[in-house]
């Protein structure tokens, strides 16, 4: 066998002609990355501010209006004052409100004769992304709003200080900005390979390329380099606007970053190859993609839904996900700074399953060829 | 032999249970236009496939091009052109981004490409411009430009798989000249068709049916070996019924009877009895001694078989 890399340009420039033309894979390749990247960085905020508190006062003193000041000038919460406890609940069964505060008659006397004073907090359980945010500015509001009644600071046994690291304000999107490096990789790759090999199948041209000596090797090279082009081009625009527009820190190394994502990229493509060997119809070939690249990228790498928080089965199930793999080593390089041996394990993995993957989709490829 | 583009012995070709060549052997001269004819899955297109060096035969021997097939697919496919019947150009790209493509699949060097491509396409009289998308050609002109790129390497043999296909009869009877005249610059040229009238003017022609061939000759020679009787045809001057005419398919001295719309084609066998029956048809019929069409053998050879 002799690979030549002419014979594998003049299929890369092929193909390049079939993607200027094609509307849809020039669209889908460029369109996406800025699509995706803006639609997570304005519509989608994890992080909770603004929720509308209804709230019940029958204590009516000056201590009870203190507490509700402070849950109002704490920014996270829109007071909406209501007549009785009964009213409270409602608001929050007509999605008007998404917690409650019943603070009952009584509420001044207790404190002054030495108790402790007692309010009631009705939380939304149904949306439970709110409902762990929701509590810890709580725990944080009743401590300030004590410290304002009380007018001194309580003596505490125990003192922990909490400092984000890498993150310091929580900011959501730093966190799924660079998980959409991942998300439009897969997507791109997977997805154009399958269709552009099997479109060869479909419509008999695989049969032109074969009569002539045109090598397997060579029509794979040839093939996919265009789309390897375009994924590349997708990564750069992911970083330009989560570093412009969305001023996202970049803490690590660009080479470790880049190099994770051709590892990644060449990952996908051969999977693509490899769905599109099996398949042999667009049509098919696209379900497949879907399947087989996308929804793990989505919803098995961490991207949304934390690994850790996953079911034992699931954790393991990551593990040969290269999705997974990409994904520590984009959100690390933009927000740790990691160097190659703290994502030494990353790195490894994704080599692994790169070259396992890659061996497996050009012996298929190659056999199939085969007269 | 030296003077043989194609030969072929005891070629089988088998795809699990199912035999798709069963034991062909015919050897095809340099300069001949060789036509193979059959119905659909007789086993044309797989024989081809393996002269291209698309598939590896089950069983027998076979060179293309003074190259043995066990050589090696390569050195094939580098001496021999193919239009295959599903797919022969891109319709989104352009003339010149066709031609282009396979000179580099084929290595050509590009001053040599230039000029195989400008003296191809002025064969071929193509007078469009180069950058015309393929998806804007008609179909006959897009034939014309799919055998130029089947030949950019100037191959030895050319293998057209039922090129015609779908055009119209003038592109068709176009393309033929097209064939001849390549064959006359000393390409040997292999071509399958369903088309009667394609097969005539070949040099010769095999018949296959169920993987086998089962007669090779000139269109000429085919016609006189499997009509050894005359052949008639009948005109009905008033209406007959298809279900009438059934008894003349069974006669002892009816040797072959085919219906082609109102007219008969029945051939007499020399006796006694068919001198009676030619005069009692004429009773009935406008009867007229004509020769054989290629289209009369390949359904004696090819269908009658099954009667």
């Amino acid at each position: 066998m002799s690979f030549r890399w002419s014979r594998a340009a003049a299929i890369a420039q092929k193909e390049m002609y079939h993607v200027l033309r094609d509307r849809f894979t020039l669209t889908l390749a460029l369109g996406l990355p800025v699509f995706m990247v803006f639609t997570f960085g304005f519509a989608i905020e994890f992080n909770v501010k603004n929720v509308p508190l209804a709230v019940h006062d029958a204590d009516k003193t000056q201590t009870s209006r203190r507490v509700i000041d402070t849950f109002g000038s704490s920014g996270y919460f829109l007071v909406d004052p209501v007549v009785s406890p009964a009213a409270a609940q409602q608001a929050i069964d007509g999605d008007r409100s998404r917690a409650a505060l019943v603070i009952p008659g009584g509420f001044q006397k207790d404190l002054l004769s030495g108790g402790v004073a007692k309010a009631q907090l009705l939380l939304d359980g149904s949306d439970n992304s709110t409902v762990g945010p929701i509590l810890g500015y709580v725990a944080s509001i009743e401590a300030i709003a004590s410290r304002r009644i009380a007018d001194f600071d309580p003596p505490k046994p125990i003192e922990i200080h909490t400092r984000f690291l890498f993150n310091p304000e929580l900011n959501s999107r730093w966190f799924v900005i660079p998980g959409l490096a991942v998300a439009v990789l897969a997507i791109l790759a997977v997805l154009l390979t399958a269709l552009t090999v099997a479109r060869e199948w479909e419509n008999g041209s695989m049969e032109l390329l074969l009569s002539t000596p045109a090598e397997p090797l060579e029509i794979i090279v040839g093939k996919l380099a265009p789309y390897a082009v375009l994924g590349l081009v997708g990564l750069a625009f992911v970083y330009v606007i989560s570093r412009t527009v969305f001023a996202l820190p970049f803490r690590g190394s660009h080479v470790l970053f880049v190099l994770g994502g051709i590892l990644f990229l060449a990952t996908y493509l051969a999977l693509g190859l490899l769905i599109s060997v099996l398949t042999r119809r667009q049509q098919i070939a696209m379900q497949l993609a879907m399947m087989a690249g996308m929804i793990p990228a989505f919803l098995l790498s961490g991207f949304i839904f934390p690994i850790a928080s996953m079911p034992a089965f699931f954790r393991y199930l990551t593990m040969v996900l290269p999705a997974r793999w990409f994904m520590t080593i984009a959100r690390d390089s933009y927000l740790k700074g990691s160097t190659l041996v703290e994502m030494g394990t990353a790195f490894l993995a994704l080599g692994v399953l790169c070259v396992i993957i890659i061996a497996i989709a050009a012996r298929k490829f190659k056999k199939d060829l085969e007269p | 032999m030296k003077d043989s583009a194609v030969e072929v012995q005891n070629l089988s070709v088998r795809f699990g249970d199912f035999t798709a060549v069963d034991s062909i052997s015919f050897a095809v001269r340099r300069g001949e236009v060789f036509g193979f004819l059959g119905a659909n899955g007789a086993g044309k297109t797989t024989t081809i496939r393996v002269l291209c060096g698309l598939l590896r035969p089950s069983a027998g021997y076979g060179s293309v091009a003074g190259v043995a097939l066990d050589a090696g697919e390569m050195a094939i496919k580098a001496r021999v052109g193919y239009m295959s019947q599903k797919f022969t150009l891109y319709d989104d790209l352009t003339v010149e981004e066709n031609l282009s493509f396979i000179a580099g699949l084929r290595k050509l060097d590009p001053a040599v490409y230039a000029k195989r491509r400008d003296s191809i396409l002025a064969f071929i009289t193509f007078q469009r411009p180069l950058n015309a998308l393929i998806r804007d050609l008609p179909g006959g002109i897009k034939q014309q430009v799919a055998l130029a790129a089947s030949i950019l390497h100037d191959p030895e043999v050319v293998f057209l798989d039922e090129p015609t296909a779908g055009v119209t009869p003038a592109a068709r009877s176009r393309f033929w000249a097209l064939i001849r005249d390549l064959a006359r610059q000393g390409k040997t040229i292999f071509v399958t068709t369903h088309y009667m009238d394609e097969a005539e003017q070949c040099d010769r022609i095999a018949l296959m049916r169920a993987g086998q061939i089962v007669a090779l000759d000139t269109p000429a020679r085919l016609k006189a070996e499997v009509f050894p009787e005359q052949l008639f045809e009948l005109e009905a001057v008033s209406p007959v019924h298809y279900g009438d005419m059934d008894g003349l398919r069974d006669h002892p001295d009816v040797a072959f009877f085919e219906p082609y719309g109102m007219r008969f084609h029945v051939a007499l066998r020399k006796t006694v009895g068919g001198e009676n029956l030619r005069r009692e048809l004429a009773s009935r019929f406008r009867v007229q001694a004509i020769s054989p069409t290629l289209e009369d053998v390949f359904i004696r050879t090819v269908e009658g078989e099954r009667r």
